[in-house]
């Protein structure tokens, strides 16, 4: 492998660990095994939100909804524990909602044909209607169950279950589209529609997976988050629109250039979180933190875009 | 690459010299919930640059109003270990867990117009109860306790609803005042045009049949004031009464072609002032809490501002 190739594949990852390594030495309590935790907790929220995105960006759609879609199955899971609904059916509840706003962005964009851009950011609209219909705008607070807290902030032994869980689900999305024929026509579908129709895969299909997926992904974190959170209120994932996009982007210039995949979106979305971290324990302002993010946007889509227009001259 | 490397070193050295420069000063963290608010925006700054007075550190943080980015910067300034945190418009229902963290780091925490918690060391608070009455009985005056009304809501911040709450309480003893339309807001980032959105429409539904507008907070009073103008109304047809104050909203109380006639305004500033006063008592000169004050609340009284008083608040 030829050192610019090195540097096309691994380059943001070297850079992830050459920012580890900077925050190891400059800043205080960064590499205390709490912080690292703290780190890591973090990060699941937006791993697993971002890893559905990918999904459906893998079969080349948009998922702009996924932050209000996550909203909308908080309220849903609030709103029928408050009701004394046994938090089980509650949190399954929400999850099916997810997986149901994604068949609705699956149905649009392959059945009526509507642009992914435009369809899911209808439905992104519909979901933060909804979850506003639903709360009158307050958000729900107490009454939640010890067990269904636990899924938030319980533990073993140091590590927050939450870890664990997004260990688990990350490793099931990382299978899936690597390892599995559904994750290959995916990965076809998105690559090149036409030459995947024609090699007898169902791109409807697999474009309906990847939003699906997506869906799901919204509702499984809307679980966590209202654990986390001990309560479920509109708009309550609404920051994890542009980060979910920026882990996606970021994981797009490393290990498949130019292409959205399952590990990059995690170690993007790694990043990101490290920066954030890092950036508070170095005293750094709040307009920073913003300032940063939107240069990681601008330079990952440079790179993925560079990537992108040498492969094609290549071609 | 080469780009993306040097930028994130160049903000990480940057942070560490800031960090580094600064260490041996009592570091506070100050986090405002949503500094697009400009009552937020007050309280975090003039937190920052009291606690400067003292040659403190100190690192503002915004939330962006989102939940989870709030409980994402608590967690990251407890793991950075700072010695204090006072928090603008926090909720503490929400991150009672963040809160528990930092009492169990000893890291003592005022809020500012939040609420109380158990975790916590007080909150420094106008009474809402109190100011709503004053507002809502204020506005049924200016018309004679008859008429039509027009009201702005905002159900989301606890604040602001128990105004709303209290108007409710207020119209029941007074049957001869109706709300002729409402107007509830939903969004919290783009709330500006939410506002501008909702009540244009009611002022043209109810276009003479209204004698007054209640607005639930002044920056909702500020846009409406301006809708009110471009609808041709002027000072005297209808009378515009809101809380939170500021030197716009003085401004224009005074201005002869505003419909604005009064707020009540909350002392952000003296707010602010005195949680770093008490802060720099309890943490750094050791004083009890119990002995500054002795409930989970350090009430602040907020004054009635109309055009017999504002020349006294305009500077």
């Amino acid at each position: 492998m030829s050192l610019k190739t090195l540097i096309e594949v691994y380059g943001t990852f070297f850079a992830g660990i050459v920012l580890f390594v900077f925050l190891l030495i400059f800043a205080d309590n960064f590499a205390s095994a709490a912080n690292l935790l703290n780190v890591l907790k973090q990060v699941s929220f937006l791993a697993i939100l971002a890893t559905g995105f990918t999904f459906a960006l893998i079969t080349s759609e948009l998922d702009l909804s996924f932050a209000n879609v996550c909203s909308f199955c908080a309220v849903v899971i609030g709103s029928l524990i408050s009701a004394d609904v046994a938090w089980p059916l509650a949190v399954i509840a929400g999850i099916l909602m997810g997986i149901a706003a994604g068949f609705l962005n699956g149905f649009l964009v392959t059945v009526l044909k509507v642009p992914s851009l435009i369809s899911t950011l209808g439905t992104a609209s519909i979901a933060n209607g909804l979850a506003f219909m639903i709360t009158g705008g307050v958000a729900f607070v107490g009454r939640w169950d010890p067990g269904f807290l636990y899924l938030g902030r319980g533990k073993i032994g140091p590590v927050p279950v939450i870890i664990l869980f997004t260990l688990i689900i990350f490793a099931a999305a990382f299978i899936l589209s690597t390892q599995t024929r559904t994750g290959v026509h995916m990965q076809a579908t998105g690559e090149n529609e036409e030459a995947a129709r024609r090699a007898g895969i169902s791109t409807r299909n697999c474009k309906i997976l990847g939003l699906v997926l997506s869906g799901l992904a919204a509702g499984v974190t809307a679980v966590f988050l209202v654990a986390n959170l001990s309560s479920a209120a509109p708009q309550m994932a609404g920051d994890f629109l542009l980060n979910g996009i920026a882990a996606t982007l970021l994981g797009m210039t490393m290990f498949t250039p130019a292409k959205p995949n399952i590990l990059g979106t995690f170690v993007g979305a790694l990043i990101i979180v490290i920066l954030s971290n890092g950036l508070v324990l170095l005293g750094a302002q709040y307009y920073i933190q913003d300032i940063m993010l939107g240069i990681i946007i601008i330079v990952s889509v440079a790179v993925s875009a560079s990537v992108l227009k040498r492969a094609a001259f290549a071609l | 690459m080469k780009h993306f490397k040097t930028l994130l070193a160049a903000a990480g050295l940057a942070g560490a010299a800031l960090s580094a420069g600064q260490a041996s000063a009592f570091e506070l963290g100050v986090v405002a919930f949503q500094m697009s608010a400009e009552t937020q925006a007050r309280c975090a700054n003039t937190v920052g640059a009291e606690a400067e007075k003292l040659g403190w550190t100190t690192q503002v943080l915004n939330s962006n109003g989102a939940l989870d980015t709030h409980a994402s910067q608590l967690d990251n300034l407890i793991q950075k270990g700072v010695d204090g945190l006072i928090l603008c418009m926090s909720k503490p229902v929400q991150f009672d867990a963040q809160f528990e963290a930092a009492k169990g780091a000893n890291i003592p925490v005022i809020t500012i117009s939040s609420g109380a918690s158990p975790h916590t060391l007080f909150d420094v608070t106008p009474n809402e109860y109190i100011m709503a009455a004053e507002a809502a009985i204020y506005l049924l005056g200016t018309i004679n306790y008859e008429g039509n009304i027009l009201a702005q809501r905002f159900e989301s911040n606890t604040g602001a609803r128990i105004r709303g709450s209290i108007l409710d309480a207020v119209l029941v003893e007074n049957p001869s005042v109706k709300i002729a339309g409402e107007h509830s807001m939903a969004r919290t980032k783009s709330w500006q045009e939410d506002v501008r959105n909702g009540m244009s429409a009611l002022i043209l539904q109810n276009a003479g049949n209204f004698d007054a507008v209640w607005a639930s907070f002044d920056g909702q009073a500020l846009i409406i004031d301006d809708l009110l103008k471009e609808n041709g109304l002027n000072k005297g047809d209808v009378s515009l009464v809101s809380i939170d104050g500021g030197q716009e909203v003085y401004r224009r109380i005074k201005d002869p072609d505003s419909m604005m006639t009064a707020t009540v305004a909350i002392p952000f500033e003296d707010m602010a002032g005195k949680a770093v006063t008490m802060m720099n008592q309890i943490a750094v000169e050791g004083k009890a809490k119990e002995d500054l004050v002795p409930g989970p609340y350090l009430f602040i009284p907020a004054t009635l501002v109309d055009a017999t008083n504002v020349d006294q608040f305009l500077k």
